[in-house]
């Protein structure tokens, strides 16, 4: 993490408050290390985004938990480090490039599972499609250690390296890049579900499985769909993730975990909910990484996690269940 | 005489093999309004359920000359039946528009024009339009119900106690609204309030403890209301 560059000079403010004011100064290398810091855990942040809207997507059309999610991330990172190997000589692809072939395989995945490890047991209790998506995703981690390796893999970034540096600031072209694609993606998913029929039918059948099937939503053509949308955002997060923190088959757990606390933080079963909570567990884990470990970093956010769930249940955006989105 | 729009042949309805409806037998000819009346209890919303394909049934359904009762609820819906459910279920974190829109599976313009005669039939709901249907009263969402099934333009609404819970004034304007659906709909209308029902449909059938106990005219129980005495002493 760059950290380095700072320059001591003061930027003056103003303090506020009891009718008098007093001068104080902000270190300009504190401004510039904050800006930095969010920077980071903007970009970080939008792919764990990515991860938990396809995480809340189906637990919001299944009420179950997919604990294969992460799996499926772990999956897209290697389908893009696979694409990235086909491609003859020693011609570098953009990640970009390699992103409307992720988003489509992905779905086509995703779709699979969804007739593989949902679907034949839909009316059987959520426990079952709990173990079902685990024994997904142990299928998928042992797969892609078989065909990958264990050792951990990079994919490429989205639009080369390097980065461009504003002030004291340093953008890193892959941070930029992760941040717009992120918003693409997420703000195409909310055109989806908000502007056109079938993003209707979508948030009906989460809202009402029962009532969507009696004004003619076929439930099982649009659980499809569903699982092929939250594999896709699973895919593209798996490339954007694969760059910067390189992949390795046993990372589904993790990502699955942070899928659930950042749904859990912003309200089980919330859209806005999931990217406001992987947002803030993105800069939780940038700041306290920043200050002391990666390891101090996610230990302390179970802890924050704990928190949130005494003083806050519904998480923070938590919505009652027929609102669901 | 007419073929029938739905005909049910030995039709029966149960709840993890727990019986609600015993086999009974009846049909609806196109364009004539049945209500079904019995107490609480008696399988009016078991009925209307197994013909909607939301519980297990045995027997006979045909519906428009097509048997349905292997379909899927949605195939149902598709081939043109309805179904309002006892306590509405409207779609609560969807805009009144949304509500609307998603059940009507034809293009923008025809979804357009759909939307503009829902409107109309109830003003009420056009002023609420971009609210989501959890801000709405009571009576305002079973007008969303409503209007929301006849988006499919159903040759046949299932209706499911459209007066429970509402306060008299607004159940007489709902029940208003029926009536000048049943103008070009038919409606099978399940309601324990009689009067009420009597004003929509000319035929009726009466159920108690899950069991078809009468099946005639609505001036016929209109002349001998103790028809209807059973069913309540069930209650």
């Amino acid at each position: 993490m760059r950290v380095s560059r700072f320059t001591p000079s003061p930027l003056e403010g103003e303090g506020w408050g009891g009718g008098y004011t007093k001068n104080f100064r902000i270190p300009r290398k504190v401004l510039m290390f904050a800006a930095q810091l969010a920077l980071n855990a903007l970009a970080l942040g939008a792919a764990y985004a990515l991860v938990a809207l396809g995480f809340v997507l189906v637990l919001n059309a299944t009420t179950a938990v997919n604990f294969g999610h992460g799996d499926t991330v772990v999956a897209g990172g290697f389908l893009a480090v696979a694409l990235a190997t086909l491609v003859p000589g020693d011609l570098a692809v953009p990640g970009l490039v390699l992103l409307p072939a992720i988003l489509a395989l992905m779905a086509l995945f995703g779709a699979l599972m969804s007739w593989l490890v949902y679907l034949p047991i839909r009316d059987r209790p959520p426990v079952t499609t709990f173990i079902t998506t685990i024994a997904f995703g142990i299928i998928i981690a042992n797969g892609v250690n078989a065909l990958f390796g264990g050792a951990p893999r990079s994919a490429p970034s989205l639009i080369g390296s390097g980065g461009f540096s504003a002030g004291e600031l340093f953008l890193s072209r892959q941070s930029i890049a992760i941040i717009i694609v992120s918003a693409i993606l997420i703000g195409g998913l909310a055109l989806l579900l908000n502007r056109t029929q079938l993003g209707r039918q979508l948030r009906a059948c989460a809202q009402d499985p029962e009532m969507a099937q009696a004004i003619g939503i076929h439930l099982t053509r649009m659980t499809v769909i569903t699982f092929a949308l939250a594999a896709a955002l699973a895919g593209a997060a798996g490339l954007l993730l694969a760059n910067q923190f390189f992949v390795t088959p046993s990372d589904g757990g993790v990502l699955m975990l942070k899928a659930y606390i950042a749904v859990t933080i912003g309200g089980w079963g919330s859209l806005r909910g999931a990217v406001a909570g992987a947002l803030l567990i993105a800069s939780f884990e940038v700041a306290v990484a920043s200050q002391f470990s990666q390891l101090v970093a996610e230990g302390l956010l179970y802890v924050t996690l704990f928190v949130v769930l005494f003083f806050r249940p519904q998480g923070l955006f938590g919505e009652p269940l027929g609102q669901r989105a | 005489m007419s073929a029938p729009l739905l005909s049910v042949s030995g039709l029966s309805v149960a709840y993890g093999g727990v019986p609600a409806v015993e086999p009974l037998d009846f049909s609806v000819v196109a364009g004539n309004s049945i209500t079904i009346l019995g107490a609480n209890g008696a399988g009016k919303s078991s009925l209307l359920r197994g013909l909607m394909g939301l519980a297990a049934t045995t027997g006979k359904i045909t519906f428009d000359g097509i048997e349905i009762a292997k379909l899927t609820t949605a195939d149902r819906a598709r081939h043109g039946i309805a179904f309002v459910p006892e306590g509405r279920r409207v779609f609560a974190g969807m805009s009144v528009r949304e509500n609307l829109e998603v059940a009507a599976h034809v293009n923008t313009q025809e979804r357009q024009r759909r939307l503009d005669a829902a409107y109309a039939l109830f003003p009420q709901l056009a002023a609420r339009d971009s609210d989501a249907a959890w801000q709405l009263s009571g009576g305002q969402q079973q007008m969303l119900a409503i209007a929301r099934a006849m988006m499919a333009r159903p040759k046949l609404l299932l209706m499911d106690e459209p007066s429970l819970g509402l306060a008299p004034a607004i159940a007489k304007d709902v029940v208003g609204a029926l009536a000048a659906i049943a103008a070009d709909t038919t409606i099978l209308l399940a309601e324990q309030n009689a009067s009420l029902a009597l004003e929509i449909a000319a035929h009726a059938l009466i159920l108690d403890r899950g069991r078809l106990i009468f099946e005639g005219s609505a001036d016929e129980i209109r002349r001998r209301p103790e028809l209807l005495s059973p069913a309540h002493a069930a209650s």
